[in-house]
């Protein structure tokens, strides 16, 4: 057996540029698909380990809706004997006293006063200092702002001022803006001492929530609880890790997964055209095999331990390469976020599910050749019967087929993607011949004759050119496509947040607005009107698999702020009136999981409730997860009866940003946030401009993997007409006019790969726009500085790819490649 | 016009040194017809690579038209090759992607020197083929016989001084071979061009006005068709 592996290696290694460039296309694919893998894994792990954190060893908490209440209204939770372990909270909105000029609200901070800092229902990860409950505990991104560090001195207007006793890393409690530009709209978070809180701000006795953790009666607890806290101002809700609100992060998985198989399928054509290639050059050593009594299955066997040998070496290099990958890769992507964001590369499962895909996917791309390998017909091949070449008839199948799967076009449903994909693919031959055709004069110019000639000399192996190609051009179109989106979206996200925020300006305040306050919001200059928003908020819920979520319910009626959009908007607000009801948006629709018509079951303040889903709407309130229920509903049957939060419409002219020092300063004693709707158009389209940098990588990337199955093309095209290429050189072609004979061809291949995708990705960006799904957030808007770096590197990649083989054809000795032919 | 002296080629595999020609010198004169036998190994091919270019002598000289192949740069023989030197290959070594046309125009194009009237002299040689009507036609298309005219049509375009034939009618039968032979000879005749011919073939060596014979890497005997001997060997063989 050992003896066999060593054939075979001999045998891969015939050819070391072929072998070369094969295997750095298999380690490039596996690299890319384990760092796509880890990618995944840790991306999950941040966002879970952030929702633990939050959590922490929490299994309820009891909230009001009139922002605080009295400690006594939660004695029975505070003496229940079922209860474990408390954890006391009071948030108060208050100012920085800073040095510097800083507007009101760029130094406005939330502090949160807890009982017990160290706590095990409150995850702190500290990097410095400690829990000692006696200072203040501030998160990184404050500490590096404020320049403050352990021991420094934090004062506060009007209230009093503290030691930094710890200094932690990023957590959702204590998420605080890293820079004085993003301060402008997102207030600092930091923790202080229960008692000190209290007594700063003369709210003694006061809670905003008490978290707590139960032993295993805990749900009767909170039944008896939920009843307890039904007609009061209090209610009770389980602690759950749903990040969903503050987190859109679906669409990543799906880019990963994109990548890792758009690079398994490209590194698996390259694989298939060498084994392909390598199994046709050696038929003839295969018929002497069986002349010999070699079985089919031993031939195949061969050439299976080649195949495997290839893709053990591309895991056993790809693998490592791809965790370093995935290291880089995940500190791009997190750079994206707002927040400083820590992880922990998860690479140990990735690799292993990428050492098995490693050594798979190369076995699977060249089933087909292993098994022709062994089908070699002995009489046939020792005759030297001629390869069966690719007849017109099958072009015109191939065509007819691809035409006719274009039509998919025109088809709303997810299934067209992959239709157009293999019409390109299909197509892809016509293509060639066109693009050939166009720029002979061009080639013939630049490079005289050899280029003419390239025209022609592509034409020899048709199939396996447009094959090349067309891998570049669904590289190309796939990642066009997502860029595209990611390009359009912020335009398509922008109309839909301007369509439903509700007015031009949120501003939340710790205590109920009074009359007295919408009548001084009223008189302002600017303000046309003020509508209050009831949001109630956190409530959880639980999907059609038991699973308990969370979100925010809005209070929607007629009369009030447009905060969804729906074609149908009269008539739902009407069903919602009628019956206490809800409807859902997108996200929080498909989280849910039932169909419309069908019950959600939602731990209101009065107790658990089944309330049927009416609709799914769009909405970018908490980028669709979010409910909609009736306000009348909402303040009796539900039972939240206050709202924090008003919207103002302004008068054209007038920009929220103008407003908001004003606001500040005239309601500094409650209020808790001003967010402009340009404030949240921002914050929403940030992360996906990012995005489109770690987009451009990709591009590039694959590109360059996409390019190494054009080297290895080229390569064989050339190994393959050696005797060719000696005729030529016999009959007076200089090295020189060799070499530009080849770049001409994989110039041709590149600008049709080229071509094709951009083509392709236009047609997949039409049918994308068309697409019902995603019509309203995706424009027909093409990315052009993506098309225009799509040429420029699919063309330069191709000919570096075209100047490898063409050094290797120049280098032909005349002689010898005349005694093959 | 084709000076040979001391020709000297070794050839290095791993370890092994193989003499393939030992030393000999060698005149051909402007517009003979030459053929060149021997066993296999002897070096008659090697003797035909080394008089086209296609490779350097580990030592000696080989001088045509007054310019010494030996010194020049392996671009200087390419081109020296594209213009003064015709092929004609066993196994036709046409291009297969490309037409009969663009087959013998394929030196021409290499040169950058296809003009109008270049273009009439392929319609000519065409003609003069016996391959009239065909140019359009893919190469690769042809029978062996039609295909070997191509390639010396090929051979012809740029109407080389020299005319290198390796084994010409190797792969083809008696009667093919005898046309073939008959169109070079005629073209010897009518261009006054040089023609040195490898084969094994006594019948077709019988064109040549000399036969010169190798053995062991060394010219072991030359028979004229001046002299006595050619007759009785061109007989001896024959019988």
């Amino acid at each position: 057996m050992l003896n066999m592996w060593r054939i075979s290696w001999r045998n891969i290694t015939q050819n070391k540029k072929r072998f070369f460039i094969s295997l750095l296309g298999i380690i490039l694919g596996i690299a890319f698909v384990t760092s796509m893998l880890i990618a995944d894994k840790t991306t999950n792990d941040v966002f879970d380990y952030y929702e633990e954190m939050y959590v922490a060893n929490a299994d309820y908490w009891v909230l009001s809706d009139e922002h605080t209440y009295s400690e006594d209204v939660v004695s029975s939770v505070l003496t229940s004997p079922i209860v474990t372990e408390t954890m006391l909270a009071l948030d108060k909105q208050a100012f920085f006293e800073l040095e510097g000029d800083q507007s009101l609200n760029q130094r406005s901070v939330r502090i949160t006063g807890v009982n017990d800092q160290s706590s095990s229902l409150l995850k702190l990860p500290v990097i410095e200092g400690s829990l000692d409950n006696e200072g203040l505990v501030i998160p990184k991104a404050v500490a590096n702002l404020l320049n403050k560090k352990v021991g420094d001195t934090i004062r506060f207007t009007d209230l009093g001022e503290a030691k930094v006793s710890a200094i932690v890393e990023y957590t959702q409690l204590l998420a605080s803006p890293s820079n004085w530009e993003r301060a402008e709209s997102t207030s600092f978070r930091i923790m202080a001492p229960l008692e000190l809180l209290q007594e700063w701000t003369g709210m003694e006795d006061k809670l905003s929530y008490v978290r707590f953790q139960t032993t295993e009666e805990g749900e009767k607890l909170f039944q008896s609880l939920q009843e307890e806290f039904r007609n009061s101002n209090v209610y009770v809700q389980p602690v759950v890790a749903d990040d969903r609100q503050s987190n859109d992060i679906g669409g990543l998985y799906t880019f990963f997964y994109l990548i890792a198989g758009l690079s398994m399928f490209i590194s698996g054509f390259i694989v298939f055209n060498m084994i392909y290639t390598s199994v046709m050059e050696r038929k003839k050593e295969f018929a002497i095999m069986k002349s010999f009594g070699y079985l089919q299955s031993s031939v195949s066997r061969l050439i299976l331990i080649e195949v495997l040998l290839l893709g053990l070496i591309g895991t056993a290099v790809g693998v490592p390469m791809g965790i370093w990958l995935g290291d880089m890769f995940m500190q791009t992507l997190l750079s994206v976020f707002e927040f400083d964001m820590v992880y922990t590369l998860n690479w140990k499962i990735p690799a292993l599910i990428a050492v098995v895909v490693g050594i798979l996917f190369p076995v699977v791309s060249s089933l087909f050749p292993i098994y022709n390998a062994g089908k070699t017909s002995v009489l046939l091949t020792l005759k030297m019967a001629n390869q069966t070449q690719s007849s017109r008839s099958l072009y015109i199948v191939r065509a007819v087929l691809g035409v006719g799967l274009l039509a998919f076009v025109f088809i709303n449903h997810p299934i067209s993607y992959l239709a157009i994909l293999v019409s390109i693919i299909l197509l892809f031959p016509l293509l060639l011949l066109g693009v050939s055709r166009i720029f002979k004069p061009i080639l013939k110019l630049i490079f005289g004759y050899s280029g003419s000639l390239a025209t022609q000399t592509l034409t020899k192996q048709l199939n396996r050119n447009a094959n090349t190609a067309a891998i570049l051009a669904v590289g190309i179109a796939v990642i066009l496509l997502l860029s595209a989106v990611i390009e359009s979206a912020p335009e398509g996200y922008e109309n839909e947040i301007r369509n439903t925020y509700g007015g031009d300006l949120r501003v939340s305040s710790e205590s109920p607005w009074s009359n007295q306050d919408i009548e001084k919001l009223l008189s302002y200059d600017a303000v046309v009107n003020v509508d209050s928003l009831t949001e109630a908020t956190p409530i959880t819920w639980v999907n059609t698999n038991g699973e308990k979520r969370q979100f925010s319910i809005f209070a929607v009626d007629e009369e009030g702020p447009t905060l969804f959009e729906s074609s149908n908007k009269d008539n739902l607000y009407y069903e919602l009136a009628k019956e206490p009801s809800v409807i859902l948006g997108e996200r929080a629709f498909d989280e849910w999981g039932g169909n419309i018509g069908e019950y959600i079951y939602i731990n209101t303040p009065s107790g658990k409730q089944q309330l049927e889903v009416l609709d799914v709407v769009k909405t970018s309130n908490y980028s669709g997860y979010v409910a909609f229920m009736d306000e009348n509903h909402l303040n009796n049957k539900f039972g939240w009866a206050n709202n924090f939060d008003v919207l103002l419409t302004l008068k054209d002219g007038y920009t929220g940003e103008q407003l908001r020092n004003e606001l500040w300063l005239d309601f500094s004693t409650h209020l808790s946030k001003v967010e402009t709707v340009e404030d949240e158009i921002k914050s929403t389209t940030s992360a996906l401009i990012g995005m489109n940098e770690l987009i451009l990588i990709m591009l590039v990337l694959i590109i360059g993997l996409a390019s190494i199955g054009t080297a290895n093309t080229l390569l064989m095209n050339t190994l393959e007409r050696t005797t060719e290429i000696g005729t030529m050189r016999a009959l007076g072609f200089t090295k020189q006019q060799v070499k530009k004979m080849i770049i001409g061809e994989g110039l041709l291949i590149g600008l049709s790969g080229v071509i094709g995708g951009i083509i392709s990705g236009v047609v997949l960006l039409y049918t994308t726009s068309q697409s019902e799904l995603l019509g309203g957030v995706i424009s027909f808007q093409l990315p052009l500085g993506n098309i225009i770096l799509a040429l420029i590197a699919g063309v330069s990649l191709s000919l570096l790819a075209s100047w490898i083989s063409s050094t290797t054809a120049s280098k032909i000795n005349i002689i010898s490649s005349l005694k093959e032919g | 016009m084709i000076k040979v002296r001391n020709l000297k080629k070794e050839f290095i595999q791993g370890q092994e040194r193989t003499q393939v020609l030992k030393g000999f010198d060698l005149n051909i004169e402007e517009g003979e017809f030459v053929a060149v036998m021997g066993p296999s190994g002897s070096g008659k091919s090697t003797l035909l690579q080394l008089l086209g270019g296609l490779d350097v002598p580990t030592e000696g000289d080989i001088v045509i038209n007054q310019s010494n192949l030996s010194n020049m740069t392996e671009k200087e023989r390419t081109i020296f090759r594209r213009k003064y030197i015709g092929f004609i290959f066993q196994n036709y070594q046409l291009l297969p992607t490309l037409s009969v046309e663009e087959n013998i125009a394929f030196p021409l194009h290499a040169d950058g020197s296809l003009t109008k009237k270049k273009n009439q002299i392929i319609i000519e040689l065409l003609d003069s083929v016996g391959l009239k009507g065909l140019g359009r036609k893919r190469a690769n298309l042809l029978s062996g016989g039609q295909q070997q005219r191509v390639a010396i049509a090929r051979a012809l375009v740029n109407n080389p001084s020299v005319l290198l034939a390796d084994e010409p009618t190797g792969n083809l039968d008696r009667g093919k071979a005898e046309e073939i032979l008959g169109l070079i000879s005629r073209f010897n005749r009518e261009n006054n061009q040089t023609i040195i011919m490898v084969t094994h073939d006594i019948f077709a060596a019988g064109f040549a006005d000399r036969i010169i014979l190798f053995k062991d890497g060394v010219i072991d005997q030359v028979i004229s068709r001046k002299g006595d001997d050619y007759a009785k060997y061109v007989a001896n063989f024959m019988a």
